[in-house]
């Protein structure tokens, strides 16, 4: 990415955040605010599973392991540890995120449905785990996090409001997404994109294909991670039923909604998953069956998603047009 | 710790008969059907309503012709028109299948847990050294030999049997030497969305009917297919045994960790043999 | 000094033998075809020698280092590069943009214009691969395996698919290449046009084994080779 694209991005992300600011502060809305900031944190989630898609061509059904543990993490460790929260929440990411690279150097060696049922299976595993250390989890109780009244400098209250909550999950998932825009362009992202398509010819033009993919997986969860760490200041609670494999599902379904052509597809997905929930939920009780409908219709007829439908009305999709076919 | 062990088998069979259908899917049509769980939730809820007016035998007959058109039905309009596409594009769809039965499920008997008592010819209890169990789910075991051993007759001896087993193998070979793999697969999965809908009934009596009951089973039922080794029925029955004992022994006996034991199980498999599974990309 | 030498090398898949002790001497700067009915060998050879397979004994030397446990990439990074049978490229990808992946890789500079010219590719270069024509595919193969300057190029059946001008015409151009590059070239060639061509060697495998090795008229004229093509390909 040349100096100009890089102004240029780092302008759009101010923008966008400047954007929020201005939403958080005209909306006066609640409940739009708690959708926004909902609808945020299941972005990151589902930008994480997007990301396995577009540069892995990997689908996961176990992410909502990655999008619980932090929440389980930061509780469990402010319980049972002094480190301060300020740490303690870069300490659980990285720990995710580590988890996650080493299960990747594994997992990424296998392809297509047996990935997405290793997956399954680690992330049942998690909640199992959740559900049978009472101890330390609370069951199927579920477990309250109890943060301090101030973190980061800002009061507790701050990060449990829907209007302050929204502005701060905005402003991180603008960076993500960046950073996930950023990613697609460089040397890593264009050569897992060239091993997601030819992964032989890749190793025989003598690049090393394992760790390359280990390491998108753990950029993944991180992404997922970063969607988990806000869930759990908003709620501070955490129960299995978060790290649940419909959970996953529901990601996914964002994901294949908003499609991952584009890295802000399932950005895209996760705000009309929401959105459109809470919309229907006054006129129709049938959303389970809308979203499955709309789930079969761009699986088959939209591969590209909405993101590349809109790409395409705006014409910016013939460049990649291929990709997908 | 004899009653532990029974419960497990109890546990074992009935996964069995629940994931046998799973497995000949996959070998017939490389097909992961998220719907599985679906179609074993519509049998109980069929099960359930036709039990009011004809009993639980009239509910089992009724869910296993109910779900056997549904089966049929599934092939034809759904695998069948996806075929050669790419398999995850087939999970995908089986996932939405899955939702639109949940709704469906919610709009006609609600979101309450139903339950509906045993056949009064299965009801009572065996006296066993020391103790007693249920007669029903010894019944229940019964069910599950029942359904291994019809289909093993069915797969070894019979000609449709060898075709299936031929086009598992290998479904092109099966479709150049003049196999009708079209009604071949639709049989096949009828068969197995009957037998999913027959377990919904007789899961019913033990474990309580709700929207919420296909989760579950749906991820033990991989497990069973998947450790079972990909489209082998043996296999399928050997594994849906062990995890019965472990589902039982494990809570019962052993550390709480146990329980991760079938997942680690499943990822040792899938690591080390993907074959069939791997075959497939995004 | 031999480039690239295969000692003893065996790899059976199942019970079958595909490669049975197999010794093979490959020269710098020569041509050299591997030759041989259907079965004999020939593509499990190339595998075995770029890494793609593992032969089950035996031991693999390039440049006068045993590269047995290498993976392919460590095999590339050393200058053995290979193409496929089924043209392997990146579809999705313009063909611009992977031969700049193969290029930084091989440390050939970021300009790839040069071998775009090379290789007739510059009217294609900003198309994906998957949209191109066959021709111009099997030539944008053949500049991945090349970006780099490799000194060793293994090459599965380059003349397959392509009529009989082409396959003469994809002769000489090798070649050219390997004159103007001073590359040595191992080939799998089932087209006997193409390979009495180019070939400065001809070795013939048989079942698993080494049949007979020479200069291209002594191998023509053999008796055993003569015996084991009969009513086979040639």
């Amino acid at each position: 990415m040349n100096r100009g694209a890089f102004v240029k991005g780092v302008l759009m992300a101010l923008a966008a955040m400047a954007l929020g600011w201005v939403a958080s502060k005209t909306v006066a809305s609640a409940l739009v605010m708690t959708l926004l900031a909902q609808s945020c944190f299941y972005a990151l989630f589902a930008l994480g599973v997007g990301l396995l898609i577009r540069q892995n061509g990997m689908v996961s059904f176990g992410h909502a392991a990655f999008f619980g543990l932090p929440g389980y993490l930061i509780g469990i460790g402010l319980k049972q540890t002094d480190i301060p929260i300020e740490l303690l929440i870069p300490l659980v990411v990285l720990a995710v995120t580590t988890f996650a690279f080493l299960v990747g150097l594994v997992f990424v060696r296998v392809h297509g449905i047996a990935f997405g049922m290793l997956t399954l299976a680690i992330g049942q595993a998690v909640y199992e785990a959740s559900t049978r250390l009472r101890g330390l989890t609370g069951g199927h109780d579920g477990l309250t996090i109890k943060f301090p009244r101030e973190l980061f400098g800002l009061p507790l209250k701050t990060f449990q409001q829907p209007h302050g909550m929204f502005l701060i999950a905005w402003c991180v998932l603008v960076i993500v997404v960046t950073l996930v825009i950023w990613l697609a362009h460089s040397r890593l992202g264009r050569l897992t994109e060239a091993i997601r398509e030819n992964e032989e010819r890749a190793g025989f033009l003598g690049y090393r294909t394992l760790w390359p993919r280990a390491v998108i997986f753990a950029i993944s969860a991180a992404t997922t991670a970063a969607g988990g760490v806000l869930f759990a200041l908003y709620n501070a609670y955490i129960s299995p039923e978060t790290v649940y494999w419909t959970s996953s599902g529901s990601a996914l379904i964002m994901a294949v909604l908003g499609g991952s052509v584009a890295p802000w597809g399932p950005v895209l997905g996760s705000m009309v998953y929401f959105f459109l929930k809470e919309a229907l939920g006054d006129v129709t009780t049938h959303w389970l069956g809308i979203i499955g409908i709309s789930l079969i219709v761009v699986t088959v007829s939209f591969p590209q998603g909405l993101s590349g439908l809109a790409m395409r009305l705006l014409g910016l999709g013939a460049r990649r047009r291929h990709a997908d076919s | 710790m004899l009653i532990q062990i029974l419960n497990g088998l109890v546990y074992g069979t009935f996964l069995f008969a629940m994931a046998s259908g799973l497995a000949l899917m996959f070998g017939l049509r490389r097909i992961v059907n998220f719907a599985h769980g679906a179609l074993y939730m519509l049998g109980a809820y069929f099960g359930y309503t036709a039990a009011k007016l004809a009993g639980f035998w009239g509910g089992l007959l009724v869910a296993a012709l109910g779900l056997a058109v549904l089966g049929v039905a599934l092939d034809i309009l759904v695998f069948r028109p996806l075929r050669g596409r790419d398999p995850l594009t087939t999970l995908l769809v089986t996932f939405g299948l899955a939702l639109i039965s949940e709704d469906f499920i919610q709009t006609f008997w609600g979101n309450d847990t139903h339950s509906f008592a045993e056949p009064a010819l299965l009801s009572g209890v065996v006296q066993l050294p020391g103790t007693t169990f249920p007669i029903y789910r010894l019944a229940i075991v019964a069910f599950g030999i029942l359904v291994a051993g019809g289909l093993a007759f069915w797969l070894t001896r019979s000609k449709v049997g060898l075709y299936v087993r031929a086009a598992s193998h290998d479904p092109v070979i099966a479709a150049v030497q003049g196999v009708d793999t079209d009604r071949l697969s639709a049989l096949v999965v009828g068969v197995g969305a009957a037998l999913a809908g027959m377990a919904g009934v007789v899961a019913a009596p033990i474990l309580s009917i709700s929207p919420a009951m296909a989760a579950d089973i749906l991820v033990d039922s991989f497990i069973v297919v998947v450790i079972g080794g990909l489209g082998s029925l043996g296999g399928a029955f050997a594994a849906a045994l062990i995890l019965g004992q472990i589902n039982v022994l494990g809570v019962v006996f052993l550390p709480e960790l146990t329980a991760l034991l079938p997942f680690l199980l499943m990822m040792a498999v899938l690591i080390w043999r993907p074959t069939g599974l791997a075959g497939s990309r995004v | 000094m031999p480039i690239l030498e295969a000692r003893a090398v065996s790899k059976a898949y199942g019970g079958f033998l595909a490669l049975d002790n197999v010794n093979l001497t490959v020269e710098p700067g020569e041509i050299r075809a591997l030759i041989g009915p259907n079965g004999a060998g020939k593509s499990t050879l190339i595998d075995v020698l770029s890494g793609r397979a593992r032969g089950h004994a035996g031991q693999v030397f390039f440049q006068d280092a045993e590269i047995t446990p290498l993976a392919p990439w460590a095999r590339r990074l050393k200058g053995l590069a290979r193409s496929f049978q089924k043209t392997s490229i990146f579809p999705a990808l313009s063909v611009r943009a992977q031969l700049e992946l193969a290029a930084r890789k091989a440390e050939a500079g970021g300009d790839v214009g040069e071998t775009l010219a090379e290789f007739g590719l510059e009217g294609v270069a900003e198309r994906p691969a998957g949209a191109i024509g066959y021709g111009d595919q099997r030539r944008l193969d053949l500049a991945l395996a090349l970006t780099g300057r490799p000194s060793l190029l293994l090459l599965d059946e380059p003349a397959a698919g392509l009529s009989f001008e082409e396959s003469m015409k994809l002769a000489k151009a090798l070649r050219e290449m390997a004159n103007r590059r001073g590359v040595t070239v191992l080939l799998v060639e089932h087209d006997m046009e193409v390979v009495f061509a180019i070939a400065d060697t001809i070795t013939v495998l048989q079942l698993g084994k080494v049949l007979a090795e020479g200069p291209p008229a002594q191998v023509r004229a053999d008796p055993r080779v003569v015996q084991a093509y009969l009513g086979s390909a040639a």
